[in-house]
């Protein structure tokens, strides 16, 4: 019996990498999967004011922060939420809002380097339990995300590889999805997502024994409802208006090749789970700004495939 | 220029912002003047309190509900509502017992109380003045008539969903524009026009489209008076006005239906974007209750409205023996609004104007269900199979089977009166209440038990008096709950019948406590039942909701 844990779309919530850490002992499970978008979205910055304190603007509200806990509080305030604080003088504030560039290498800088930090906590806390731990970066995880998964010891970079999950069960991953209106990292049409696909799932294999970590859902499986926006990316209809936004690409590989369970994310709002023909796929949805980690917990069976499923919000 | 307080980069999910004013349209709906509001306040003829300073300061405690949910909403968007706050706060099980009954199982007695007001509202004026007599006087009184009418309102919702929500927000607005017309138009011709012309069109035109005899002005006052007609428009003590609220509230308790946030949250004006659009859809809906009403007593006057009124329901309760003048057509007072003319082409075309306002809302009786259904099958307490979606639809079949199979056998219970379960209207608020006394506690403890997430949230900075806004606003939501519930269901005053009434005057409602115990003893099997079943699985539900330790 293989019992796995799958979360995804942490956005940047340490909250959450490190509930996504402890799931393994919490759930008594073998392998930890974590499905993309590990990335924050947000920088905060902390000014530092002429009398030495600071402010900072935290969900359109201002705060003055009087004494160096008052800034430590809000750093862990501002990291809970998958946001990056940073201090900063007015000057340098200044700086950052006349050069664009600037802001977006220091994004770069303080993702890669709250990454380092991840994967250091990541292997301190898998280091000797036994249990492990594929991610696989998602749409909205630069290239460089790669690279800083690669150095750590117990985190496995999925991306594009077929692994191992244990009783003979295999995975195969991708964070590419099709096109977003936000232009993320790893975004491609339908016909090259599909060949991209195509090209990653091993053949001549049981499909019964293979699991699909596909970032991004399924069109039309309720997976990948996701409110209506306009050209200027806002919602319509107060966000009554839901919308399949998932990928036809995805959707025909596992119509295609029926493997036993599809894991995904990229929709927040589309937790949940759907029989495609034999598959049964869930989205585990996101809660990343509130700390809480949504999440799919599942026994592999060698002789029955899926024992047991269960969607948790830990 | 303002220095920057926030960068962000492109990513999934990062929206601007929402209309407010799409917002409002959906809370609107929800607390629907047109349905609910004349149907539940044309039984209210038996208070002592006046209608217009009841709607008022229910209205204005009912603001502190909005901000009870605007906050939750705010701390916890996207999370699936009630179910998932107070499973979070209270505990897994307290959470699915008081969301399925409350977001689901009570919904049957909702379907026969919709299927009532599209009866009064569309079939019977509609056909009454397209000169379809007969047909007109059989939906309005037809035990048969009214259970058919209850299926067309399940086959109508089907339909809607099976549409998709993205059709039907757009229905909705539709909706929303041509109702208010025909409201508009409804509220010109009651200014314009006086009560001789009123009492001389209702002559000419309910002889005309409904059979009713010569003199039907003075016989339904006559009428009205035997059944005991008091409820004054204006006036009466406080406690009086309080006493009324019980039953308004089956009207004006839903601004907060269907709220939602999506895309990420980005700080306090997402938190005032949600707390307008449901604040000003109430205060919106109240002002326009009292506008109309005030109306309705210059031309009709209030008198004959509520004598009208009690003639009819006390003769469809039993309570008289007598049939009213107008037969078993209910006094919709848009219809006797529009008797003061004799243009039937302008009568039609402004009564299928205000049934718009069914029609945009109707959606809402199975819609927030079927979403609960679906969060209790993916929490594995209901099988899988009731989450499907039919792929040549995309219809959810089983979910909606859950609802209109049992919806209907409640219907016909209600229809045919079986037990007396005709007397079950207002519970149909009641169990909805408890559920909301569920949230509402939840986010009363929410800013102590769920420190990290609320400080985090973009409501830790209101406070009152150093207390958390959303505390304030709970504690006076629930001090306003406990005191409907004590009412209803202890009935001191004789006034709800849907209780066990403490006055020897009062009802005691078997039927009704049976139905709701029923209901919540089947949400407690179904939840113990799953937790059992899944362990057998090895599945632990406990787990579902567990939070997991950060450090």
């Amino acid at each position: 019996m293989t019992r796995l844990f799958f979360a995804t779309d942490v956005h940047g919530s340490e909250i959450c990498w490190k509930k996504f850490l402890n799931a393994g002992k919490f759930y008594n499970v073998d392998v930890l999967i974590l499905g993309g978008d590990m990335t924050g979205k947000a920088l905060v910055p902390i000014t530092q004011l002429p009398d030495g304190r600071y402010k900072a603007t935290l969900l359109q509200q201002q705060f003055l922060l009087n004494t160096e806990d008052e800034v430590r509080d809000m750093e862990r305030r501002v990291g809970s939420r998958g946001y990056y604080p940073f201090r900063v003088t007015p000057e340098q504030l200044a700086e950052f809002e006349a050069d664009p560039a600037k802001v977006d290498a220091f994004f770069h800088q303080q993702m890669l380097s709250v990454l380092e930090k991840w994967m250091g906590l990541a292997d301190e806390k898998l280091n000797g339990s036994g249990k492990r731990c594929y991610v696989c970066p998602g749409n909205d995880d630069s290239p460089e995300t790669d690279e800083a998964v690669l150095r750590s010891k117990h985190v496995q970079l999925a991306e594009g590889k077929v692994v191992e999950l244990g009783d003979g069960f295999q995975m195969v991953s991708t964070g590419w999805a099709n096109i977003t209106p936000w232009k993320t990292y790893r975004e491609l049409s339908e016909p090259e997502l599909a060949a991209k696909l195509e090209a990653m799932i091993p053949k001549g294999v049981d499909m019964r024994k293979m699991v699909f970590n596909f970032h991004c859902p399924p069109y039309g499986s309720n997976l990948d409802e996701a409110p209506e926006i306009d050209a200027d990316l806002n919602v319509k209809e107060a966000g009554r208006a839901l919308i399949p936004v998932g990928s036809t690409a995805v959707r025909d590989m596992i119509m295609k090749y029926q493997p036993l369970l599809s894991l995904h994310g990229h929709i927040h709002e589309g937790k949940g789970t759907a029989r495609l023909g034999k598959t049964l796929s869930i989205n585990a949805g996101s809660l990343y700004e509130q700390g809480v980690l949504q999440g799919a917990l599942v026994e592999l069976d060698a002789r029955k495939g899926i024992k047991s499923y269960t969607l948790t919000t830990g | 220029m303002s220095e920057s307080t926030l960068f962000l980069r492109k990513a999934t999910g990062l929206v601007r912002s929402w209309s407010v004013f799409d917002a409002f349209i959906y809370a609107f709906f929800s607390i629907n003047l047109v349905t609910l509001g004349f149907y539940i306040i044309s039984q209210m003829y038996f208070f002592e309190g006046g209608l217009i300073p009841a709607l008022v300061i229910s209205g204005i405690i009912i603001l502190a509900e909005v901000v009870v949910y605007a906050g939750l909403i705010a701390v916890m968007p996207r999370a699936g509502g009630d179910y998932v706050w107070q499973s979070r706060i209270l505990g897994g099980g307290l959470g699915f017992v008081l969301a399925v009954t409350g977001w689901w199982f009570i919904l049957w007695l909702w379907t026969p109380l919709y299927a009532d007001m599209l009866r009064h509202i569309f079939f019977v004026p509609l056909l009454g003045v397209l000169s379809l007599k007969d047909a007109a006087l059989w939906f309005a009184g037809d035990a048969n008539a009214f259970f058919l009418v209850c299926v067309l309102t399940a086959v109508f919702v089907t339909i809607i969903i099976a549409l998709g929500m993205k059709t039907y927000a757009r229905m909705q607005k539709f909706c929303f524009w041509v109702g208010n017309a025909g409201l508009l138009v409804v509220c010109l011709f009651l200014l314009l026009s006086n009560n001789d012309a009123f009492r001389a069109g209702l002559e000419a035109n309910a002889t005309k489209y409904f059979g009713a005899p010569p003199g039907v002005y003075e016989a339904t006052l006559a009428a009205g008076e035997a059944a005991g007609a008091i409820t004054p428009l204006m006036g009466g003590s406080l406690t009086a006005i309080f006493l009324a609220m019980p039953y308004l509230v089956f009207f004006n308790l839903w601004p907060n239906w269907g709220a939602t946030l999506y895309g990420e949250v980005k700080g306090a004006d997402d938190f005032r974007r949600n707390l307008q659009g449901m604040a000003w859809a109430l205060i919106a809906t109240t002002l326009l209750g009292v506008i109309f009403f005030l109306l309705v007593n210059k031309t009709i006057t209030w008198d004959f409205y509520t004598k009208a009124n009690a003639a009819y329901w006390s003769y469809r309760w039993g309570f008289s023996e007598s049939a009213p003048p107008m037969g078993s057509v209910w006094p919709y007072p848009a219809m006797l609004a529009m008797f003061v003319t004799t243009n039937p082409f302008l009568q039609f075309v402004v009564l299928l104007a205000m049934s718009m306002w069914f029609f945009g809302w109707a959606g809402t009786v199975f819609l927030s269900s079927t979403r609960v259904i679906f969060a209790a099958a993916f929490d594995r307490l209901l099988p899988e199979a009731v989450a499907t979606i039919e792929p040549r639809t995309r219809t959810p079949i089983w979910a909606l089977a859950l609802m209109i199979v049992p919806g209907l056998i409640v219907s016909a219970l209600y229809v045919y009166n079986v037990a007396n379960f005709a007397s079950l209207t207002l519970a149909s608020t009641l169990v909805i209440a408890v559920t909301y006394l569920g949230s509402t506690v939840a986010a009363i403890l929410l800013p102590y038990t769920k420190k990290d997430l609320y400080e985090a949230s973009p409501i830790a900075k209101y406070k009152v008096a150093g207390v958390p806004l959303i505390t304030v606003a709970g504690v006076i939501f629930a001090l306003f709950l406990v005191f409907l519930l004590y009412q209803w269901l202890l009935d001191p005053n004789a006034l709800y019948g849907i209780g066990y009434s403490i006055n020897e005057n009062g009802y005691k409602n078997g039927t009704s406590l049976v139905f709701m115990g029923v209901m919540y003893l089947l949400a407690v099997i179904i939840y113990v039942g799953a937790k059992m079943y899944r362990k057998n699985q090895g599945v632990d539900l406990d787990l579902v909701y567990k939070e997991i330790p950060v450090e």
